[in-house]
């Protein structure tokens, strides 16, 4: 980037609001105190052939004064000049750059656009979480809602606002260190931003196995919802032993003719729907086994488990395998610079500060607990209000 | 070439729902088969996408897709503006 230098005095309206402009776009200067009459000011008038204040030199070209280098904003030419336009060739600056289109990342965005922040989402696919379930019943207006119109009226919210999306992509790499926070997608594409939103919520914890990988979508599966119903006429394992595993071998009881709970622990959940699993003459249970592996050519055979207790092991023959033991944070890509907890939730404040400048997170990745929509929705919308403080600050 | 899409689902699945709205919206044609309650459906699914027991399954021109992945639904579609001007 081509050297800036500004020329500028104590008590100067324009000087100061030159400086905040840099500032505040990420552009470091030199700053050079004058007082009229003195040799400094004679510099300034031989290099810049003016005598009033400021003055900014862009290299070794002078550019005139504060609003000169507004209107070079305006007309696209600062970043030419600055020599970015070669570095950053068509990098695009945003106010806030929110990673995840779910309840907490589209709230941010509505709230941000609101502001009339410059914003982008960026998300592999709009809805998050919320689209592992069919309805919703105790989201604030709706007494009961299918969950895909729902995200649809979000996405719709977020739509009139003329929100930027890039929904399909996977961001690969944050530099958030600088005053410019730099997103880069898979595809390779890259976005500035003056503030970043984590909102990238939580996924399916994997059971970490041989065969698990090969075998997603070929019989096992962590969307019960979805793909339960593929499963008719096959025995089936479910791994877990809460809420959400207990769900799932009740769904399967009508489609399957035997069902396996398989679980680390006791069995966890609501005792009114464990009354009804136990009792059914399908559904056969063992607590305190871990899975070993999970067999199969191009599709679920059968799954090896092992009793903690007495380290036997012991083969079920299943065609599906349905994975509810737990979720996991999309954290990775910050966990080095922001901090974490024990589980990975990124830690924030009251106002959804990480500990990084101009870094906010919302929703289900941090560690604000109850994970429900309308939480993830409320802390949306505070983080995308911090950072509207943040960039107010920074003028 | 009018009906090049296929799109197999479940009715409760919201990914499935959120990928016909999707194409609804792109104003494309398609023809969606329950493969809960349809048991060929169901076969004809694993058949053309090498066995799979995932939902949506979204066949687009010569192009099988499993689960609903925006980005790349869309990218897909560019086949059906090809032969469109190819025809």
């Amino acid at each position: 980037m081509a050297k800036v230098i500004i020329y500028s005095t104590d008590g100067c309206p324009f000087c100061a609001k030159a400086k905040s402009f840099l500032t505040e776009k990420g552009i470091s200067y030199d700053g050079i105190e004058v007082q009229s009459g003195s040799s400094v000011w004679e510099e300034m008038k031989k290099k810049t052939g003016s005598g009033s204040l400021p003055q900014i030199l862009i290299g070794d070209e002078p550019v005139g004064g504060y609003s000169d280098l507004v209107n070079l904003e305006a007309g696209g030419e600062l970043s030419q000049k600055l020599g970015l336009a070669e570095e950053g060739k068509g990098v695009p600056l945003y106010d806030v750059i929110i990673i995840g289109g779910g309840p907490a990342g589209l709230s941010a965005a509505v709230y941000a656009a609101r502001k009339i922040l410059k914003t982008l989402v960026v998300s592999k696919d709009i809805g998050g979480q919320v689209a592992w379930t069919y309805d919703v019943d105790n989201y604030l207006g709706f007494s009961q809602v299918d969950t895909a119109d729902l995200i649809a009226k979000f996405e719709d919210h977020v739509e009139k606002y003329g929100v930027e999306k890039l929904v399909g992509a996977e961001v690969k790499a944050l530099e958030l260190t600088g005053k410019l926070k730099k997103v880069t997608t898979v595809d390779g594409d890259s976005y500035l931003s003056k503030t970043l939103i984590i909102a990238t919520g939580k996924r399916p914890r994997p059971l970490n196995v041989p065969g698990e990988k090969e075998l997603t979508g070929r019989g096992v599966t962590y969307c019960s919802t979805c793909d339960a119903a593929l499963f008719e006429g096959f025995d089936v394992a479910v791994m877990g032993g809460g809420n959400s595993a207990l769900e799932s071998v009740f769904d399967l009881m009508k489609v399957s003719p035997k069902i396996y709970m398989v679980s680390l622990t006791s069995v966890t959940g609501d005792e009114i729907l464990q009354d009804k699993v136990m009792s059914s003459p399908k559904v056969e249970i063992f607590t305190e086994y871990k899975i070993l592996r999970i067999e199969g050519e191009s599709s679920v055979e059968g799954i090896e488990i092992e009793s903690l207790k007495t380290g036997k092991t012991k083969k079920l023959s299943v065609q599906g395998i349905i994975v509810e033991i737990g979720l996991l944070p999309n954290s990775e890509l910050v966990m080095d610079i922001v901090e974490t907890n024990r589980t990975g939730e990124i830690i924030v404040d009251s106002r959804c500060h990480t500990g990084v400048s101009g870094v906010f997170a919302c929703g289900d990745v941090t560690n604000v607990p109850y994970k429900q929509i309308i939480v993830a929705a409320g802390e949306g919308a505070k983080a995308a209000l911090s950072a509207y403080d943040y960039i107010i600050k920074q003028r | 070439m009018s009906k090049q899409i296929k799109i197999y689902t479940n009715p409760g699945c919201p990914y499935c729902k959120m990928a016909k709205e999707f194409l609804l919206k792109k104003g494309v044609e398609f023809i969606d088969y329950d493969v809960k309650n349809d048991k060929d459906a169901r076969e004809e699914m694993k058949k053309i996408s090498g066995g799979a027991l995932r939902v949506p399954v979204i066949s687009v021109c010569n192009e099988v897709m499993v689960g609903f992945d925006r980005g790349r639904l869309e990218q897909a579609l560019s086949c059906l503006e090809q032969s469109s001007k190819i025809e």
